[in-house]
């Protein structure tokens, strides 16, 4: 990115140009990927050439004004459509841009469109789109992974040069890891959600993602940052670009927590990771075992929570306000209908879950010892946080499977078995290639700091991704 | 093991419209979430204190000053039935309130 | 009815006196066209997000202190999840088992016994918007319109315990609960208006303490309704049980034009509400400092004021429960007091004619109301054209000595100018004066009117009094002669 930004700042390339780029990539390649919802072939191109104007001016909103970006479709943006990939959301068109829509206007990025998900974010394969699936550019019969997908596979199939997405239990991680891509869940509170529609509120988090770790980092400094519309917004989410560091990660304590490579771990994915781990080891990382205890429970706390937080979130979907109405005689029976129309089956399938989670009967059973267990796997991070540094661990337990191959819901949520985890603790987590399989599809491999720490992140994944690069696949 | 019946109130509280299939296929499935969820209450969290929240913000308020509303144009356009500047819904049969 | 114990409890939502909403900057005017203050927030649209108004806690502080509350420094949000066309997100963000306040207490009077009544808690919530039903009624209704300018309005509910023996001691309660949070405030508690609202819960208990089924009653949007839903509904439940009937846990609403409760809906089984803390904000940590100072800008409530007004003015309890009710006139009162004149001469004149005049619109500043006053006492103008003068300074906002003068408003004090008047009235009407010679002394109060209607208004009363029982004495002596 550093590169484009140069060639435009010496006019060696116009933003028009390069907008022009990838829509011609989009349209020569996406029907093949599929991981636009949307293109705003107009809009876009308007926007490069105000952009060129500036830079003419000398003006530019930023080192960055003129590179272009795709977004999810579940983050509002004026004068597109917001689908959140449901028929229920088909026409629906937000009077708002999110915070990060202003954010990244502010800096002149202009918005080449809108990427595919799984329907409201719930799922992780994009198949559960109402409108289509998007295919991984590795393998076109496989899934990019989801529910950020359509931004996975975009930033790999060259269509856009970065995305953003959102991750409520890994669904920038797991579809980056599947497409051999970087993404980042930052810590929660530091990139606003304002305009984000709610999956699960106190998991969701908007992400960067790109092709390498400065790109993601050069992202999330655009899109950090506090904002008093989100009351889970922190007074110093801010984030800067950290110098370039030594290039050794000497003094570095990096812990290998060994739940997250028994049972269920593919193992050309566990090789493939603890080469990684040994070649940090080379930089001078002191690794060292560690224990997350209760991370087998995280994925069940997950589920529990974001099914009871979805069941509400996603009530509001009634047909009175917005969305695809299906008309009944009555006000209930309009509700019922245009619902139960307008959802897919797994959207109802997590909203009956997490309905019965939060009835008076099961309330204490279930959600209320979900969140108990929450903080459990907090404290164990927050223990293990006082010996290390940073945690490493592969970001999936597979890599990318056939499309229609996980048609059992369950076996599909297990791919956010070591995601999930940095969500429930809030803390920040960085997902970078580290190889691939014997059937070429990319491995990807997962850090995970304290609160605030991404710059370690950044830091230890621009480090490894420069050895991985050097001594070659 | 969670019954028939219960499936069918969980989609009233949804308000959802369930088929036969459909229910069948949803018990089946919470059925199997909860036993595979059955670990997890076996955890011991008595000592667990319990706080509401995860993110690290607390209380912020906002200052009582007026910001502009939404013009009513705009606040209507996404509205499936629209007159006389109301949403307009089907009959309420009955006032659950 | 007797032999039978009532035992009422209410519920109250308050909408407090925020400029905007609770969890959005939209305006809370009353009357704007529909959906005209509404924005993401308050509409529910995908992607926003509530942020809590500091006007809307500190309002409900103020209330609860008001009502003798602990305050909890922690309480939470929850969603309460349910469907209703003017309910935007399908849940409402309100407070469970973690209140803003707890354990207060409110003292009032029913008749001239003073009452307590427990207040369990106070919490904050937001309101729902309107639903305008097509047709007469909910019932035969084609459509429902839905207008979301009320919704988010910051409600504070306000529940008691299920203490209160009869319906004019819950009226009492509801108008002393109404007089309170209107002195601290934070709301204009306008039941016509819907910024004040009651539900009322109601047993009829047998015998002490045996446990009966709730009825509640909604839809009470006056005092008067309160009290005669109340009523109504304690006779039917006897009814019931005279009959050998059981009563039946069920929601009924009062019908104003058959001035009956009519059953709304059998109670089968509590709805599932789904509580669950909102995850969209955080919990509410207060700061003690911040709730003292709220406390210390309280003003003196109206128990404390009746009695102080009873002890250091000596104001009849008619007078005290007049001004108390009337918080303007109760300043006006005390600012006129308190440059040393006769609190009863100043109190009478308040609750009378300024009293009256202020109904009608516009105030008279204390400042000018002293002034009249003391022209008044000084005898410099008849307390009659006092009246006047205060009339002129409601209507036109006057200075009482400018317009004094400029009307060459004086009193007539003149012996023989006032000798010759009343002559006058004395012959005008030979029979009264007959009357009043024969003992219907009440007669003087018609021949002082008639001297003071000649003077118009200007003669000086007193004296008037003085002179016509001269004159009428001297009359028991002269009239046969004139005869």
């Amino acid at each position: 990115m550093k590169g484009l930004a140069q060639k435009l700042r010496t006019g060696q390339v116009t933003s028009v140009q390069l907008v022009q780029h990838y829509l011609d990539k989009i349209q020569a390649d996406d029907p093949k990927v599929q991981a636009f919802l949307y293109v705003d072939w107009e809009g876009a191109l308007a926007a490069a050439r105000a952009s060129d104007e500036r830079r003419k001016l000398g003006k530019p909103l930023s080192p960055w004004d003129g590179i272009p970006i795709a977004v999810k479709d579940n983050i509002c943006t004026v004068g597109m459509p917001t689908t959140c990939a449901s028929r229920l959301l088909e026409d629906y068109y937000s009077p708002f841009d999110a915070a990060v829509i202003e954010r990244i206007k502010r800096a002149g990025l202009p918005v080449l469109g809108k990427t595919n998900l799984d329907e409201f974010a719930m799922g992780s394969s994009t198949e559960y789109s109402a409108y289509h699936i998007t295919h991984n550019p590795y393998d076109l019969s496989r899934v990019p992974g989801g529910s950020s997908g359509g931004s996975a596979a975009a930033v790999a199939a060259g269509l856009c040069p970065w995305a953003l997405g959102s991750d409520t239990g890994g669904s920038i991680r797991q579809p980056a890891a599947f497409c051999g891509v970087v993404g980042l869940k930052p810590t929660y509170g530091r990139v606003s959600r304002w305009g984000l529609v709610a999956l699960a509120s106190s998991l969701d988090q908007i992400g960067p993602m790109g092709r390498t770790v400065e790109d993601v980092e050069i992202l999330f400094s655009l899109i950090a940052g506090y904002d008093g519309r989100d009351s889970t917004s922190l007074p110093d989410a801010a984030y800067h670009c950290s110098a370039s560091g030594p290039d050794t990660l000497a003094g570095l304590r990096l812990g290998v927590p060994e739940e997250f490579f028994g049972n269920g771990l593919c193992p050309e994915v566990a090789a493939s990771v603890r080469r990684a781990i040994t070649l940090m080891e080379s930089l001078g990382a002191q690794v060292q075992p560690i224990s997350l205890p209760h991370s087998a429970y995280a994925i069940d706390t997950y589920l529990t929570l974001v099914t009871a937080e979805a069941s509400s979130n996603l009530a509001r979907y009634d047909g009175v306000r917005y969305g695809k109405r299906v008309e009944a005689d009555d006000a209930w029976d309009m509700f019922r209908k245009t619902r139960t129309k307008g959802f897919g089956p797994e959207v109802k399938r997590r909203i009956m879950l997490g309905t019965y989670v939060l009835t008076a009967s099961h309330h204490e059973a279930y959600y209320e010892q979900a969140r108990r267990v929450r903080s459990l796997i907090t404290q164990d991070l927050e223990d293990a946080f006082a010996a290390v540094d940073v945690v490493v661990t592969p970001t999936t337990p597979t890599t990318a499977f056939r499309i229609g191959e996980k048609q059992d819901p369950l076996q599909m949520y297990l791919s956010d078995s070591y995601t999930a985890t940095a969500n429930l603790a809030g803390i920040p987590a960085l997902t970078l290639p580290c190889g691939f399989d014997s059937r070429g599809l990319p491995i990807g491999i997962q850090l995970l700091a304290d609160h605030f720490r991404e710059d370690l992140l950044f830091r230890t994944g621009r480090l490894l991704e420069r050895i991985l690069g050097e001594v070659g696949e | 093991m969670i019954s028939r019946a219960e499936v069918v109130r969980m989609a009233e509280l949804a308000m959802l419209e369930l088929n036969e299939v459909e229910i069948a296929l949803y018990q089946a499935d919470l059925n199997r979430f909860l036993q595979s969820g059955a670990e997890l209450r076996k955890v011991n969290t008595q000592e667990v204190r319990l706080s509401s929240h995860v993110g690290r913000a607390s209380s912020r308020m906002r200052e009582d000053v007026i910001q502009r509303s939404l013009p009513q144009e705009k606040a209507l356009r996404n509205g499936p039935c629209v007159v006389d500047g109301c949403f307009r819904v089907p009959r309420v049969m009955e006032d659950v309130r | 009815m007797t032999g039978y114990e009532i035992r009422i409890g209410l519920e109250i939502h308050v909408e407090l006196a925020t400029n905007t909403k609770i969890f959005c900057g939209c305006a809370v005017e009353f009357g704007a066209p529909p959906n005209s203050q509404c924005c993401p927030v308050c509409l529910g649209l995908p992607g926003s997000l509530p942020v809590l108004n500091r006007a809307a806690v500190e309002y409900a502080i103020r209330a609860a202190l008001a009502l003798n509350c602990t305050i909890n420094l922690y309480s939470e949000f929850v969603r309460k999840n349910y469907f209703y066309p003017d309910l935007p997100k399908a849940f409402q963000i309100t407070q469970d088992d973690k209140p803003l306040a707890v354990n207060g207490l409110l003292r009032y009077y029913l008749g001239d016994e003073l009452m307590e009544t427990q207040i369990t808690r106070l919490h904050l919530e937001e309101e729902a918007g309107k639903s305008i039903h097509s047709g007469e009624s909910i019932i035969g209704s084609e459509y429902t319109s839905v207008d979301y300018n009320r919704a988010g309005i910051p409600l504070a509910e306000i529940v008691t315990a299920p203490t209160m023996n009869s319906p004019a001691q819950a009226r009492a309660f509801l108008e002393q609960l109404r007089l309170v949070l209107q002195y601290a405030g934070v709301s204009d508690c306008k039941m016509e208006n819907g910024s004040l609202r009651c539900d009322a819960n109601i047993t009829v208990h047998p015998e002490p303490g045996m446990r009966v089924e709730k009825v509640e009653i909604k839809n009470l949007n006056s005092f008067r309704a309160l009290e005669r839903a109340l009523a109504y509904e304690a006779e039917r439940q006897v009814r019931v049980l005279e009959r050998g009937g059981t009563v039946m846990p069920e929601t009924r609403t009062w019908d104003e034009r058959a001035q009956k409760t009519v059953r709304m809906r059998v109670k089968a089984g509590a709805p599932d509400y789904r509580y669950f803390p909102e995850p969209d904000l955080p919990p509410l940590e207060l700061d003690a400092a911040w709730i003292e100072e709220i406390r210390s800008t309280l003003p003196e409530l109206p128990l404390e004021k009746e009695a102080r007004y009873q002890e250091a003015y000596g104001l009849s309890t008619y007078d005290t429960g007049v001004l108390v009710r009337a918080p303007q006139l109760a300043q006006v009162f005390e600012a006129t007091v308190a440059q040393g004149r006769d609190p009863k001469f100043v109190a009478n004149w308040v609750t009378g004619d300024y009293a009256h005049l202020a109904r009608l619109g516009g105030t008279v500043s204390a400042e000018h109301f002293g002034q009249l006053l003391d022209m008044i006492s000084s005898g410099a103008i008849s307390a009659a054209q006092g009246k006047t003068v205060l009339q002129e300074m409601f209507a036109r906002g006057v200075s009482p000595r400018e317009f004094v003068a400029e009307m060459g408003f004086t009193v007539i004090a003149d012996r023989d100018f006032l000798g010759k008047v009343i002559r006058e009235v004395l012959t005008g009407h030979p029979e009264l004066v007959e009357r009043y010679c024969n003992g219907e002394d009440r007669l003087l109060g018609f021949f002082v009117g008639q001297v003071m209607k000649a003077t118009n208004g200007r003669a000086e009363p007193r004296l008037v009094n003085k002179l016509l029982v001269e004159a009428l004495a001297e009359g028991r002596n002269w009239q046969p002669r004139a005869e």
